[in-house]
């Protein structure tokens, strides 16, 4: 049985606006560890805010509620305080970043999430593993390891070079936000098996979609149906099938 | 050291010249640089990476004159301004007429690392001839928040995003050196700008 202190990220009555307009109206939501969760909902209920919100964009302002994330405030936290301890975004579309390649990216990250738990950092050799080991796991050409991140990827190579980052990062709480939009069918299975096989009994992942073919892949505990800045509907896979019949209108 | 220099470049059939300018802080300049691409299927192509920081001024300006068919120029300037200092940049290209397959091409990108620091570009394109592929781009501006917000959310710091973005902006240029030696001494003065300047 779970107990409170399973409890991984709890939202209280969050409320965010981005430029005076409220996108968020008091979200509530608890997840806890080894629990997969999908969020749902149309264009503009706030989905992609609230991943926003929660990995730390400063153009969304919280103007009231609560986030506790291992027992601590979240939203006090900055980006990097929040990847350190162990939150990971996939972003719906990932930032190109000319002149910084895979390798430097990941060495820097690797390297700032270890000073921070007080770890030495890595070794050459021990880097290299860990590049050689997490490409594999993903199905990505180890020669992308050399080029500037993400520039000139296909958008399946970006989402598959996001699951790559996650697997090297090993986040406590993966947010994957639209990771199935843009993605083929083979795209799409590559990216779901990643990320099923990254899944532990000590972590947990929140699913961002639209479509229910996502959730074909992997599998949630619990689905919450997002609409209008508010969760109006949490249940089972019941709910993914009533949405794939009747449309979120009828929700 | 402050001075004046100017560099005259006279290519002739099929010549190719390859210069990278590297100009660091404290030694504020004028450049003037004039190249006559006069031979068929001649090739220039320069590169420049600046810092500016506190009271530097510097002025870099090119001339470009394309004078014989099927010849080619590419040249890209990439500045960064921190301090109160001053970049200017002005690059003409002019296309004579007669010649035709001529590539020109002249991109100066900008960053601005503090709010009193001044970047001018100018670039100016004059073209007397058909069938030739000219461009130039030019851009000012601050550290990408969506590239930091990225590198950021991976647990990057965000000192260390800003100056990996900062250098991999210059190193583009410095990377074209091919003596290995010089291109650690040029990598070596930047690393050291950046931690003497550090911007906002």
């Amino acid at each position: 049985m779970n107990t409170m202190s399973d409890i991984l990220l709890e939202i209280k009555d969050l409320h965010a606006s981005v430029e005076d307009k409220e996108i968020l109206r008091g979200i509530n939501l608890t997840v806890r560890t080894g629990e997969t969760h999908a969020i749902m909902g149309p264009n503009g209920a706030g989905k992609s805010t609230l991943s926003a919100v929660l990995a730390g964009k400063s153009q969304f302002t919280v103007t009231s509620g609560s986030v506790t994330f291992l027992g601590r405030d979240l939203l006090a936290m900055s980006p990097e305080e929040r990847a350190w301890a162990g939150i990971f975004l996939s972003f719906q579309y990932p930032v190109e970043i000319p002149g910084v390649s895979i390798n430097n990216f990941m060495k820097a990250a690797l390297n700032q999430k270890r000073k921070a738990a007080g770890l030495p950092e890595l070794k050459g050799a021990e880097f290299l593993k860990i590049m050689k080991e997490k490409m594999a796991a993903v199905k990505m050409d180890p020669a992308f390891a050399k080029r500037a991140m993400n520039v000139g990827f296909s958008g399946g190579e970006k989402k598959r070079c996001e699951i790559f980052q996650m697997a090297a990062l090993e986040p406590v709480l993966s947010i994957l936000d639209e990771t199935d939009s843009g993605l083929d069918v083979d795209a799409l299975k590559i990216v779901s098996d990643g990320v099923n096989a990254l899944k532990t009994p000590s972590t947990s992942s929140i699913v961002i979609t639209h479509y229910r073919r996502l959730l074909e892949y992997i599998v949630p505990d619990v689905v919450h149906v997002l609409k209008a800045g508010r969760i109006i509907r949490t249940g089972g896979a019941e709910i993914v099938d009533f949405i794939e019949n009747n449309g979120y209108e009828a929700l | 050291m402050e001075g004046e220099y100017s560099l005259d470049i006279v290519l002739p059939e099929n010549a190719s010249l390859e210069l990278i300018l590297i100009l660091l802080p404290g030694c504020g300049a004028d450049i003037g640089i004039a190249a006559s691409l006069t031979g068929a299927g001649a090739s220039l192509d320069i590169s420049s990476a600046t810092f500016a920081a506190a009271h530097d001024r510097f002025s870099i300006r090119t001339n470009v004159a394309h004078c014989a068919p099927g010849a080619s120029s590419n040249q890209i300037f990439k500045n960064i301004a921190v301090g109160d200092s001053r970049v200017e940049f002005a690059g003409r290209i002019k296309v004579e007429e007669g010649s035709a397959s001529t590539e020109a091409y002249q991109q100066c990108h900008s960053l601005l690392l503090s709010d009193s620091a001044v970047v001018t570009t100018c670039p100016e394109l004059e073209i007397y001839a058909d069938d030739v592929k000219c461009s130039h781009g030019a851009t000012v501006g601050r550290i990408n928040e969506d590239e930091l917000f990225y590198m950021r959310s991976r647990g990057i710091g965000e000192q260390v995003a800003k100056s990996l973005l900062e250098k991999s902006f210059l190193f583009e240029v410095v990377d074209k050196i091919q003596d290995e030696s010089l291109r650690a001494q040029v990598q070596t003065k930047f690393e050291t700008a950046f931690e003497q300047y550090p911007g906002i």
